[in-house]
């Protein structure tokens, strides 16, 4: 009797786990089947869920006949560029905050969270014409510093908070065993920090990889544009939009995200169960 | 030459003095104790040695050489923490093999050196482990092999047995003993436990409040102490202090009991004053023609039992055999063995000398 319950239960719940995650991907299905078929099929009626004839014809276009190789490599680049300079500046950030005392520590540490605070859109307008003053308009390099000015305060609170979790002691053993500061530093604060350094990493490139508004208003030629207003402005205008190269394009921007996921996974899951395991 | 001299050492974290002019010698091989109770500053006083925290005042030797401005890599020291600072993400080997490598010591040299320093702490076997497969006593040898094998003229060690369990801990005891007579080497050996520290040192150094308090072997801080912080700080059970009136002559009274006061092991008296007299459980005497007093706690441990015994309101605190059988609520006479009283000043505390006689 109790085995056919907790079976019941069981069903139960997997069945709303299923619904769930189904009412989720759903979208995500919808867009790789239709990447895959024909033109003539999209709006037939009624609508077939499945391709009647499968087709890469969309993906052949778009690498050959458009500039969307132009903009995943300028999507690489800036989501490349903007984490390594992210990391870079909030390793060394967090750690001065975590581990030097200093007037104004705390104070500093809050002012940079309260930059985060204020709406990204706030400050599109004053960037953009700091961008031109200095002779960064419609470059990559603009677009690394804007996205580098809303990543660095949360890159920094979360390594901060990270880097608290490091025993000092382990600095001081290392300092003690005859490494300078610098080199305790990249012999033993990284490693520990390793989990931590890789979420944010992660954030950030998603966050740049993803990245609309600013991509929008910074750039405005196709040589510098990045995936996400590349693809808009390629294939979407007022008469027409075509679907399917929309969602080839979605496909193929979606992949490395996907890719880099799976390949970080185990560091993440150690990473966010990081502060749990101390000992 | 590795001896270690502090002069007039201070150290101050904003308005919070953690060491106050603190002086301290202590000669090549010796094993010397800093022991207080927390928040005394013998950490503080540790790292600076180290070379983690710089003093606001005076000067620290290694070696006869000045270290105030050195780094830590720049001191020949070696430093056991509390919480062992295992490099997590390097096995056995590689934490024993970190400092060897930092002082860019050849490879084969350093194999052959891990593999002595394995030797002499049993981690043979360890080696390839990383520090969380390990047990505390494991972790505890790990962070002592790390010390040992560059062989640094002085080793420091933070309450390196705090996180042991008993039995463990006692072992370790031994195991340190044996080590220091090894290799010989100044050892400088924080601990907050006077076991450890009476039974592992040449000499103890007894801190309070930042201010070194008695610096002694571990006979002599026993037998003698400075002030009556020490008195009450070492021995379990502690010493029993009792206020008491010293007049002119020298004549002291203790319950109403005349001794006779003599400055023989200290600086003397002048005028009547209020004092402190301090003796020990073991130095309490059943005697017939003692003080009347009451049983108020009966502690066996098996080979002896502690007694808290009340004269008026005063609470004494006596070690005696268990064939004297005492239960609570027995009336005993009881007095302090004469030539074991020590006296101390009724306002700073400090040590004035002994008692001579009855009457």
């Amino acid at each position: 009797m109790a085995g056919q319950r907790s079976f019941a239960r069981k069903l139960m719940f997997n069945a709303f786990a299923w619904t769930i995650v189904l009412v989720i991907v759903f979208p995500l299905i919808w867009m790789i089947l239709t990447s895959l078929k024909p033109q003539s099929e999209l709006f037939m009626i009624p609508p077939g869920f499945f391709p009647e004839q499968v087709t890469f014809e969309h993906y052949w276009r778009l690498l050959t006949e458009t500039p969307f190789l132009t903009y995943l490599r300028n999507s690489t680049v800036l989501a490349t560029a903007t984490t390594l300079i992210v990391i870079i500046i909030a390793t060394l950030g967090a750690h001065s905050l975590t581990r030097f005392a200093y007037p104004g520590r705390e104070f500093l540490a809050r002012a940079v969270l309260f930059t985060y605070l204020l709406p990204s859109v706030v400050l599109i307008l004053p960037l953009y014409f700091l961008m031109i003053n200095v002779g960064l308009g419609n470059t990559l390099a603009s677009l690394v510093i804007a996205y580098t000015t809303f990543a660095l305060p949360y890159a920094l609170w979360l390594l901060r908070s990270f880097m608290a979790g490091i025993p000092d002691d382990l600095e001081a053993a290392a300092m003690v065993d005859g490494a300078s500061r610098m080199r305790a530093f990249v012999d033993v604060i990284l490693p520990q920090a390793l989990p931590g350094i890789i979420s944010t990493a992660l954030f950030t490139a998603i966050l740049a990889w993803n990245e609309y508004l600013y991509a929008l208003v910074l750039v405005n030629s196709d040589d510098v544009r990045p995936l996400t207003t590349g693809v808009m402005s390629m294939l979407v205008t007022s008469f027409n939009i075509e679907w399917s190269l929309l969602m080839a394009a979605s496909v193929m921007m979606s992949v490395p995200l996907i890719f880099v996921f799976v390949f970080l996974q185990r560091y993440l899951t150690r990473g966010f169960g990081a502060g749990a395991v101390k000992g | 030459m590795s001896g270690i001299s502090v002069q007039g050492v201070s150290k101050s974290f904003g308005d919070v003095q953690a060491v106050q002019a603190m002086d301290l010698e202590v000669a090549e091989g010796e094993f010397v104790s800093i022991l207080g109770p927390s928040g005394c500053g013998k950490t503080t006083l540790l790292r600076m040695l180290a070379g983690l925290e710089f003093p606001t005042e005076g000067q620290i030797s290694i070696g006869g050489q000045v270290v105030n401005d050195k780094s830590p890599a720049d001191r020949d020291i070696a430093m056991v923490f509390q919480s062992y600072a295992l490099y997590p993400h390097m096995t056995v080997a590689g934490n024993i093999e970190y400092p060897l490598k930092k002082r860019k010591v050849p490879k084969a040299e350093r194999e052959e050196r891990i593999r002595q320093a394995a030797a002499m702490l049993k981690l043979e076997d360890l080696l390839g482990r990383k520090p969380r497969e390990l047990s505390g006593g494991q972790q505890q040898r790990v962070a002592l092999g790390r010390a040992v094998v560059r062989d640094p003229a002085v080793f420091l060690m933070d309450e390196p047995l705090s996180n042991l369990d008993a039995k463990l801990r006692s072992h370790m005891r031994a195991e340190l003993i044996q080590l220091h007579r090894r290799i010989g080497r100044t050892m400088i050996y924080v601990t907050h436990d006077q076991l450890e520290a009476m039974t592992m040192s040449d000499r103890i150094a007894i801190m309070h409040e930042g201010a070194l308090q008695q610096l002694a072997t571990p006979k002599e801080v026993y037998a003698r102490p400075a002030n009556a912080f020490v008195a009450g700080f070492i021995g379990m059970p502690p010493m029993n202090l009792v206020d008491a009136k010293l007049d002119g002559d020298g004549n002291l009274s203790v319950f109403g009991r005349q001794y006779r006061f003599v400055a023989s092991d200290g600086p003397g008296h002048s005028g009547e004053q209020t004092v402190k007299v301090g003796f020990r459980p073991e130095d309490v005497v059943l005697r017939d023609d003692g003080e009347a007093a009451r049983v108020a706690i009966v502690e066996p441990t098996g080979h002896e039992v502690i007694v808290v015994f009340e004269i008026d309101s005063a609470r004494i605190v006596g070690r005696v055999s268990p064939e004297l059988d005492l239960k609570a609520d027995d009336q005993v006479r009881l007095a302090p063995r004469v030539e074991r009283i020590h006296v101390f000043s009724g306002t700073d505390g400090d040590r004035l000398g002994g008692v001579h006689s009855e009457g």
